[in-house]
């Protein structure tokens, strides 16, 4: 069955840190270039969040996720050459159409941007065990209903993306269009999504219950069965990546000012 | 049956409206999934949030909205501001299905575009802040490109960018969640009205 | 001991008019075996729910009597309360998964780290769990990687974890294939060696009459009989009950073969019966 969780099974120094501390890595690698707006410093925030990927042996599978991003990369890299604001310097023309220095520069720092902030995220997705970050949550004071919910996410939608497939078949056995004209699929579109609603919403109010019956209601503080990830500089590492984020904003408040 | 008047944000955590989260997060997913099959020109990436706050009020579309996009986030990590927007569109939904907006066609109508400006006005400056008021929607960004370069407005073009795709894809996923809504057992209804207690014979 | 004690249980599901318990009354001893048998919507589930407090506490509704388990008055007490004396398996395994857990040892924890018990007293009684429902060697698989017998064994397994001394069974075996029934049936042979006192709800008659001490025939949410199973398949108006009996007590009415004053309802029963005349 497949999961919706990314995480990749590596032994790796990235894997053994603990997730809130990716949580804070996570917070400084995106209010950084955010609030300095420079593009020397979104391209170094870029390049250590790409080389932390690789220090965890997960640069490969974090590929695959921004060969989706390309297109809407280039999207913006063009609407940025030729339209925008600031745009008064050309550096080239294609048959009439002007590229100009300034928006091609924003267009590089937005996609460096980007690229800091899926890595930023990439880091915590790919080297990190869903339920290892939400137990962690639920230990630093997080809701351990929300952070169940959470959890049970993960095998909950593969299953109805599943039934999806079973029920495509039974439709298309029993003449529901699948292919053909805009109209003719929309209304293919209620038969398939009905019956798998419907179940899921019975399934909820069973699932409702056997949750209370196991004690989920239960008002005394929750316990772990697995142990917590002990990494063991994590103070120092969070206390470092909030002095990042708060100097950045000291900068840029300080620039303000002066 | 005594129904006491609530606030329609007094909260409803109880197990059953949680555990309609991941069903809501599950149709949101399947209908992104059918709507790619189909070939459909649109996202349709809300319908379980919306029934969800239809069914069991704002807080637990607020929390199907924002847990959706951080696990959306999981498999593609520029959605996850888009949690503010999603949040926005299940307390709008869930606030207006309280208030009975959700009982006739033509008042499902009124709250897809309600819900449809509001998410708007939440996500184009997402969309400005982060990447300088594009929708990464082709269609979108288009008109996007083509606004800029006419009206040199970030804030016009990406209101367009964004409402071009927006208010088809709203009104559609509203009405598939409603149709959807009104198809549920009655007794299954009654579970996420927390405005009852139980009574003695 | 009486563990369970029911006295004039009557229920309404919200914005309902018919009542779905109208005053039941019945009182179960310490390691009994109950079956509770009758028609869909009699209020077999129902009366299974109100004897683990999720009627009235999930369902909300009108309620009235009072449902007793071991020295735990459930109207008074939480659902979640309620779970450390008595447990309750459902009909559909894969409902009962969390799905929040990603191996069959971490789902039979679930309830136990809700208590919020010791890594230590977890793992001896999660143990313990899985080797009495024979699963401890799937322990390490994805639970939603299981057959439907043995996710129903899982199922029991979570609930038994919790130690409660009263197991409630609504009709554990009716999404199974035979082999699967068979796996949770000699599961619960297990639980009666342990003392449970069980309450059963099951539509195969055969397995009611010999794994039950005594049953409680359901119709239109009232009590229609409560009695040992000879008792109970040996009445002229079962089929007014709409329950049907034992294929074995069936074959002996015809036959007029009694076993003292009642007819047999277990293949060994008839089978003394039958062999006698030779």
């Amino acid at each position: 069955m497949k999961s919706l969780s990314l995480y990749v099974e590596r032994d790796s120094f990235i894997h053994r840190v603990d997730p809130i501390t990716k949580l804070f890595y996570i917070f400084a690698a995106i209010i950084v270039p955010f609030v300095m707006k420079d593009l020397t410093v979104s391209i170094v925030c870029a390049a250590v969040s790409l080389i932390l990927l690789a220090v965890g042996k997960v640069l490969r599978n974090a590929i695959t996720v921004f060969a989706c991003l390309f297109l809407i990369m280039i999207t913006i890299f063009l609407i940025q050459a030729l339209a925008n604001i600031n745009n008064a310097t050309v550096v080239f023309s294609i048959s009439g159409i002007h590229f100009y220095a300034e928006g091609m520069i924003n267009g590089v720092k937005i996609i460096m941007r980007m690229t800091d902030m899926v890595a930023a995220f990439l880091i915590l997705i790919l080297t990190t065990k869903p339920s290892d970050l939400v137990e962690d949550l639920i230990r630093a004071g997080f809701s351990p209903r929300i952070g169940y919910v959470i959890m049970s996410i993960f095998q909950i939608v593969p299953h109805m993306a599943g039934a999806i497939d079973v029920i495509t078949d039974a439709q298309r056995a029993r003449g529901v269009e699948t292919k053909g004209s805009l109209p003719v699929r929309i209304k293919a579109f209620l038969p398939l999504l009905g019956p798998v609603v419907l179940n899921s919403f019975m399934n909820t109010k069973e699932r409702a219950m056997a949750l209370e019956v196991r004690a989920f209601d239960a008002k005394n503080k929750k316990s772990f069965l697995n142990e917590a990830v002990n990494f063991r500089h994590a103070m120092a590492y969070r206390v470092l990546f909030v002095l990042l984020a708060v100097s950045a904003v000291a900068w840029r408040a300080g620039g303000v000012l002066l | 049956m005594h129904e006491k008047k609530k606030s329609p944000f007094s909260p409803r955590f109880t197990t059953a409206s949680l555990a309609l989260i991941p069903a809501a997060i599950g149709i949101n997913f399947v209908g992104k999934l059918v709507v790619s099959l189909l070939k459909l020109p649109l996202w349709m990436d809300s319908i379980g949030t919306i029934l969800a706050s239809m069914l069991a009020g704002p807080w637990i579309g607020a929390i199907a909205g924002a847990v959706n996009n951080v696990i959306y986030g999981f498999q593609d990590p520029i959605s996850i501001p888009y949690a503010l927007t999603s949040v926005a569109m299940g307390v709008t939904v869930g606030v207006m299905a309280h208030y009975g907006w959700t009982k006739s066609f033509w008042r499902v109508i009124v709250l897809a575009l309600v819900m449809c400006v509001i998410s708007t006005i939440v996500s184009v400056p997402i969309n400005i802040i982060f990447w300088e008021g594009m929708t990464g929607n082709v269609w979108g960004d288009a008109a996007y490109g083509i606004i800029l370069a006419k009206t040199h407005s970030v804030l016009l073009a990406s209101t367009i960018d964004s409402l071009i795709i927006g208010i088809p894809d709203s009104i559609a996923s509203v009405i598939i969640a409603w149709g959807l809504f009104k198809a549920l057992p009655k007794n299954l209804l009654q579970l996420y009205k927390t405005n009852t207690d139980v009574e003695e014979f | 001991m009486k563990k369970v004690i029911v006295e004039n249980l009557k229920y309404r599901y919200p914005a309902m008019k018919q009542l779905a318990l109208d005053e039941i009354s019945f009182e179960v001893e310490e390691g009994e075996k109950i079956g509770v048998i009758g028609r869909n919507s009699s209020g077999k589930s129902t009366l299974c729910q109100a004897l683990v407090g999720l009627t009235p506490h999930f369902y909300k509704g009108t309620y009235g009597g009072r449902v007793i388990v071991d020295g735990l008055e459930i109207k008074h007490a939480t659902v979640s309360e309620a779970a450390l004396k008595v447990g309750i398996v459902f009909q559909n395994p894969f409902t009962q998964v969390t799905g929040a857990k990603l191996t069959v040892y971490e789902e039979v924890a679930f309830g136990l780290e809700n208590m919020g018990l010791s890594r230590a007293e977890m793992i001896e009684k999660v143990d313990r769990a899985l080797h009495l429902l024979n699963i401890y060697p799937f322990r390490n698989q994805n639970p939603f990687s299981l057959s439907g017998g043995q996710m129903q064994r899982m199922a029991i397994a979570g609930i038994i974890a919790m130690r409660p001394s009263i197991i409630v069974l609504d009709e554990p075996t009716s999404q199974l294939d035979p082999q699967g029934t068979e796996e949770v049936f000699s599961a619960m042979d297990e639980l009666s060696a342990e003392g449970m006192t069980v309450v059963i709800v099951e539509h195969k008659m055969e397995k009611v009459a010999q794994y039950c001490d005594k049953i409680l025939v359901m119709k239109d949410g009232k009590r229609a009989a409560f009695d040992t199973p000879a008792k109970v398949f040996s009445r002229d108006d079962l089929s007014e009950l709409g329950v049907c009996a034992p294929v074995y007590t069936n074959i002996c009415k015809a036959l007029g073969k009694k076993e003292g004053a009642y007819y047999p309802v277990t293949l060994a029963g008839a089978a003394r019966v039958l062999g006698a005349r030779r």
